[in-house]
Parts: C-alpha cells; structure tokens; sequence
C-alpha cells in the first residue's frame, strides 16, 4: 500500500505564515478529507503537494523514502493527480482527446490513430464505471460533472509512466448538481477500490461525513487534529476548525440603528432590508450566491422584484444604483473593479465623472480633490493619482476601490469579500473605515466567506442559499462554530 | 532603463531619425518649405490615425477606415457628376461616413462581434459598394467643381514673396480634427469613459458605465472622420477612384501603435498618435529625397515600427519584472 506522510510542512509568503507545522498522512485505498476555513492552509498544502510552492521546512516521504518536491513534474511522477473545482478543458476538441491531452497521442505512419485513441479513451471510461459519455463528442456538450468524469478517467490511460495513485480532488463538487456529485462519489469509490488514494478538499461536511475515512482538520496553517471515522463528529471538527481567538483587529459595533435604507424583494424568492448604521453580514458556502445577490442589488444583474431606496424604487442597471447612491465593491478587484494599467485617479472618479463635468468638459481640479480626499480617508498608500494601479499591493488596489466607493458619499455600501488578499494591516483599516461609514448613516452589507470577519465586523448576519437571504443571527456574542453550524444546518436542510 | 526606454525609447527614436535626414540632406530636408509640404501630405493620414486613436482608446479598432474613405469620395465625386453642389455631395459623404460608423459600432458593441471580423466584413462592403457606384472608374476632369479642388490647393500664405508659403486648409482641417479629439478624449467626462472601457470593460459595466452605447459611439468618429479624409483626398487631386483611400488604414493604426510606444501606460493617446504620422511621415518624405527605392522604403518603414514596438515591448517587461 501507497504512503505519503508530510511532517512539519512551513510556508511564508513574505511575512505571512501560510503554513507553521502541518502534518498530513495518506494512505492508498483511503478516503482522507481535508478540511479547514479560509486561510488556514488548505490551498498553500495543496500547491506544496503540487510541485508550485517548495516549502520552507519539513519533511515529505513517500514509501518511507525522501521525496523532494521541487516541481510540479515531481508531483506527477509520484503519481499525484489533480483536480479542481473548474475542470481545465478544450471545450472545442473531442472527448478523446481531451483525455490525451497530457498523454502521447496514438499514432500509424505518423498520423493521429484515432481509432486506436478512441478505444483507450473508452477503456478508460470503462475501467471506472462510467457510462454515458461518447468518447467522440465534443467536450463543450459535456457538462461541468462529466467533463470532470472524463478527467479524472484520462489519468487511467497507460503512457509508460509510473502509475497515478493520490488523487487531490478540490471541492469537486462546487458546480455540480446533485445527480452529478452522486456519479462522482461512485467514481471515488471505484479509484479507492483499485487501491488509489483521495485526498477530499471540501467545505461540505455531509459529504465528508460519508465519505472519508479520514479527516485532517487545518486551522491557522497546523494541523489541529486528525480524526478516523470512529471519532469524526460534525461538532468536533467545526470546534477544530475554529478554534481561535477573534482577533481585536474589529471596531465596536453600533450603539443604535437607524430606520431602513434600502429594501429589495424577489431575491430568489426572498427579501432583504437594510438599516441606516447597520452593518449586515451575508453568510453560506461557497457558491451560495452571495456574490449574485450584490450584483443584483447594484443592478448588474437582473431583478425579479425590486429594489426600493428611501421607499423609491431603483431603475434597473448600475449606472442608475450609484446615481441613487449605492456604491459596490467587487469581489474580483482586477477582473471586476480597477483599471489595471491606467492611474489610480481614473478607477476612483469613473463612478462620480458626471458630477465632476460641466457641460461634459472634466473639472480637473474638483477630480484631483476628490481623489485625493478620498484617498487620504482611507488611507491609501501611493505616489500619487497617476500611478497605475497595476503597481500597488493588494491592499491598496482594494482600498482604491473603497476610496471609489466612498467619494460619492453613498447611501448604501456593498462589500464583496472585502478583504481578499489583503494583509492584516489593510484589513484592520478597511473594517474600521466599513464601520465609520456605517456611523455616518450608510447601510452596508457585507458577503464574506471569512467567519471571524462577518462575526467580528458585523451586527447583523443573514445566512444565504441558492441566492436566498434567509435567517438572520445577530452577530454580538456568536461563536464561528455556531455561525458555521447554522451555514451547514441551512445546506441540509 | 526599462523605464527610460518604454517612456523616451520612441522619442529618442524621433529625433534620431530627424536628424539623419537633417545631416544628409542638409538643404532640403529642414525647411519650412519642407514641413509644411510634408504638413499637406499627412493630412488625411492625421485625420484618419486621430479618429483611429478613439476607437483603440475603447480596445477595439476599425479596418474599414480606408474603404470608407475611397466611398466617401467617391460618393462625392458621383454627386458632381451628376449635376449636384458641393454642399450636398460634402453633406452625402458624410453621412455615408456617419452610417457606416454607425453600421460598424453596432456590430461590434450591440450584437458581439470581434471589430476585427466585423470590421474587417464591413471594409468589403465598403469597397464593393465604391466600386458598384463609380461603376469602377475614375471620376475627374470636369465633372469635380473647381472650388472643391481649389480647396485643396489654397490655404493661409505665410510668406515667401515669388513663391508662397502656403499652409494649406488640408492641414489646417487635419490640426483642427486633432484639437476637437484631443478635447473629447482629454478633457470630457465622455473621452474618460471610452479609456475606462478600455481599460477594463466589466470593471466600468459595474461602475454605471453605458458600455454597449459608448462602444457603438467611437465608430462614430472613425466613420466620419474617414468621410472627411477621403473628402480631402478627392479635393487633392482632383478625382475620385474607388480604391484611393486605401492604403490609408494600415498607416493610421500603424501610426497609433507608434504613438502608444511613447505614452505612459501604452495607452493610445492623439498627441501620441500625431508623433508617431510625423515619423511615418519624414521617414517617407526623407527616403524620398534621398532617393531610395519605394520598395526599399516599405522595408524600411516596417522595420522601423516594429524596432519601436520591440524596443516598447522589452522596456515593459523590465519594469514588470522588478
């Protein structure tokens, strides 16, 4: 039987301790869950096991023999394979091909053997149960799960070198549906039953429970515990999970509320009120659509009800949201909010250039102002206006779009996981400016996937699902198990 | 270093180039008589490469700027043809301008199509329906009204006693096309937005922007401004054929690219733009003078922007890997 066994791994990323002293051991024919919040180290371990990050300290052995992962083809020829949420395809090319993709491809007098291709394509497909998919079709007319059937099958054709044995699958099963996860769970099954290990990377605890034989619970990059099926309890592993101090990075929260600012209905059925100097938090797991119900509300998606500020409604669209003062900050800062190469000064006034215009012509002078108070608000660190985004940190590209956000003294304020990638310095800046604004009459809402942060930053937390704002908890005094423990209870039900 | 060669590498490459020409044809090349020959010259390549620095300013570009001008003049010239003032076939050309601007923008912007394919369709168009209404030929001589053609050969005399200095209006309509877009791009909230679309379209989306309508707005101005080009074209030499303005379009956006190799960020930028047809320009007019080959020239032209572009391209890499 196949074993790897990780002692004392560490990681820095700078100052930042990504990994202090992880242990892992893995077994073939084993099931091992992996599980841990946001930023305990779950990504860190699995890019260490790739090859992508060499790690600081530590030791790796497989076999009972030293293994140096020095590159991701080090990985591969130990037999690791891997598998994220978002299958990496050729939507245009076959099936068959797609599975030889990182194979050498049949051939017969030097041309493709497409025969010869299908049939090891099939065989492959086969050898783990899988019925249904055409080796012939086009990978584009697959869907998410069976694309990732056919990845996990394209490791089975034989191509001379050593065989794949740990399998890392990373929350698998994200965007499938639940027929979808059922043939993958059958697919596991079949890998550990010819001897391969898994390692199960997921937040979701009813598919851990059944399936892993094993769990290693990450928190704060250790190692918390590692529990066999006898000793594996929902409770136990949430309490391992967070169990930490909340750190005193979070201002006080508001003495009172005020009357409601903005209400929205026909959110997947559901509604959502927002108080003037309330601070909402929206809670649920990964693909809860957290993310869906912001852009909804700044209008950048379609409505299905309404979105009333001050009892008028909004029109439809963003330019007509921040006109009526709702100002977003998107959770994708350089795909979704900031222009990369261009200076600062151009992403902070977009949102505000039609007050800035007289007849059309910019003042320069009321837009350099307006940066330049915006970003001392937050307390933005940079040359000046004109230098490009692209060349600050993370935490400074965020605190542009804040300065955005709040130069047009807006109304209501929605946050999309505000402090990703941001250092603890930024953060403790950022949740201190969301609650200034919040004193000074803003309603703002908060989608994070960061327990501590929504507990600590928040007064109110409304728990979402399928895109529905549901059961709201009050923040003061709740604890992350208890807060994650009502996340999952909203998934089982 | 990086940083020296990405912001001044073009630049300096300017100045080289001028001063070559200054030292071997030490009578000739820098004049005033020179430049503002060479000012009448580029004008419709400015006028073309400024409304050209619109639509790249947004990300996209438009190929059928040539085939636009070549049916602007030939609409004109089919208008005096036929009996018609100048105000009307001026007034028709443009709006031929206006329309396939139009045309173009909503393809791009409205259903989705890459405005190199859509563009690169609607060059076709153009240039088969230039054909179709000139049915093929040249139109000149008597049928184009001496005032239109006058136009091209008047303009403010600065001077020179026996033989004037002239400055002509071409020239002059070519800085004022540059000024009112360096206004828009520049200086209106409007000019702001198309850089911001350029920049990061989804990004401005979820900043309020009107994308789809601004997108389709930039084919405005190449539309028309490439009307007005091949106007001018026609004006000067006194015809109009339905494959005149072509060469026009390589030029422009080769003009654009040399312009941003000089900008900060690489953004396309007029002033920029107008540098890179001054290059364009002398390196034309000098290798003229000097007598060197047409076909020579090309080469050499070519490699000169892909120097500039190479050099732009290292220089960016440098600064990224700090």
């Amino acid at each position: 039987m196949r074993h790897l066994v990780l002692t004392g791994v560490a990681k820095a990323y700078g100052p930042t301790l990504a990994l202090r002293g992880v242990s892992l051991d893995l077994r073939g024919g084993e099931v091992h869950a992996l599980m841990g919040e946001n930023g305990a180290g779950k990504s860190t371990l699995i890019r260490v096991l790739a090859g992508l990050e060499r790690a600081d300290a530590g030791e790796v052995t497989l076999d009972a023999a030293p293994l140096r992962l020095t590159g991701p083809e080090v990985a591969t020829a130990a037999g690791f394979r891997f598998l994220h949420q978002e299958v990496q395809v050729v939507p245009g090319l076959s099936v068959a091909e797609n599975m030889h993709l990182a194979h050498r491809i049949p051939q017969r007098w030097g041309l493709v053997d497409w025969g010869r291709m299908r049939a090891a394509a099939a065989a492959a497909l086969t050898e783990l149960g899988i019925a249904g998919i055409d080796p012939r079709v086009t990978m584009a007319d697959l869907g998410p799960g069976d694309r990732m059937l056919a990845r996990i099958a394209a490791t089975l054709i034989a191509d001379g070198g050593p065989e794949p044995w740990l399998y890392v699958l990373d929350e698998p099963t994200a965007a499938l549906s639940h027929a979808e996860a059922e043939r993958l769970f059958a697919v596991i099954g079949r890998l550990v039953g010819r001897g391969a290990g898994v390692l199960y990377v997921s937040h979701r605890m009813d598919e851990v429970m059944r399936l892993a034989d094993r769990v290693t619970v990450l928190r704060d990059g250790v190692t918390a515990s590692v529990l066999g099926r006898a000793a594996m309890d929902r409770d136990r592993i949430i309490r391992d999970m967070t169990g930490r101090d909340v750190d005193a990075l979070f201002p006080p929260r508001a003495a009172t509320v005020g009357r409601v600012l903005l209400e929205a209905d026909g959110l997947a059925g559901g509604s959502l009120a927002l108080r003037a100097g309330e601070v909402v938090g929206l809670a649920g797991l990964a693909g809860a659509g957290r993310n869906a119900l912001l852009k909804t509300l700044i209008g950048a998606l379609p409505r299905a009800g309404t979105v009333r500020l001050d009892g008028v409604a909004v029109p439809p669209g963003p330019t007509a949201a921040w006109a009526a003062g709702i100002a977003y900050v998107p959770r994708d800062r350089r795909a979704e909010g900031v222009m990369l190469g261009q200076g600062l000064g151009r992403t902070v006034s977009l949102p505000h250039l039609g007050v800035l215009a007289r007849a059309g012509f910019l003042r320069h002078r009321a837009e350099a102002r307006l940066v330049a108070d915006s970003g001392a608000a937050v307390r933005l660190k940079a040359r000046g206006p004109g230098q490009a985004v692209a060349e600050l940190s993370g935490g400074n590209q965020q605190k542009v779009l804040f300065a955005r956000a709040l130069a047009g003294r807006p109304r209501i304020l929605l946050l999309d996981e505000p402090t990703r990638g941001v250092d603890v310095g930024a953060k403790a800046d950022i949740y201190a400016l969301v609650r200034r604004m919040a004193q000074e009459g803003a309603a703002v809402a908060v989608a994070s996937s960061d327990l501590a942060e929504l507990i600590g930053l928040c007064d109110r937390i409304v728990l979402v699902r399928a895109g529905r704002p549901g059961r709201a908890l009050t923040a003061e005094g709740l604890s992350e198990a208890a807060l994650l423990a009502a996340i999952y209870d909203g998934e089982a039900a | 270093m990086g940083h020296a060669l990405r912001s001044y590498g073009t630049l300096i490459g300017m100045a080289a180039v001028i001063l070559f020409f200054w030292v071997m044809l030490p009578d000739t090349f820098m004049t005033a008589r020179n430049w503002i020959n060479l000012s009448q010259q580029m004008s419709m390549l400015i006028v073309v490469a400024t409304v050209m620095t619109v639509v790249m300013a947004v990300g996209d570009f438009d190929l059928s700027v040539g085939a636009m001008a070549s049916l602007a003049g030939v609409v004109a010239a089919v208008l005096f043809a036929q009996g018609h003032g100048i105000a009307v076939a001026v007034a028709a050309a443009l709006a031929v301008g206006l329309l396939g601007g139009a045309l173009n923008g909503a393809l791009v912007s409205l259903l989705g199509i890459l405005p190199f394919v859509a563009t690169l369709a609607t060059l076709t168009i153009f240039s088969g329906v230039a054909f179709l209404v000139s049915d093929g030929k040249t139109i000149s001589g008597r049928a184009i009204p001496e005032a239109f053609a006058g136009f091209a050969r008047g303009g403010i005399v600065l001077g020179g006693g026996e033989r004037p200095l002239v400055l002509s209006w071409l020239a002059i309509l070519a800085f004022l096309g540059v000024a009112l877009v360096w206004l828009v791009l520049e200086q209106t909230s409007y000019g702001r937005r198309l850089y911001a679309l350029g920049g990061n379209m989804e990004a401005a989306r979820l900043a309020g922007i009107k994308v789809a309508r601004l997108r389709l707005t930039a084919f405005l101005f190449t539309g028309v401004g490439a009307a007005v080009a091949g106007l001018m074209y026609a004006a000067r030499v006194a015809s109009a054929n339905p494959t005149q303005g072509d060469g026009l379009m390589l030029t422009a956006i080769a003009a654009v690219f040399l312009g941003m190799t000089m900008t900060r960020g690489g953004q396309p930028r007029v002033l920029a733009t107008l540098a890179g047809v001054v290059v364009l320009g002398v390196m034309d007019n000098g290798l003229t003078q000097l007598n060197v080959d047409s076909y020579v020239r090309e080469v050499l032209v070519g490699a000169i922007i892909l120097a500039a572009v190479s050099i732009s391209a290292i220089g960016r890499r440098a600064v990224g890997m700090r």
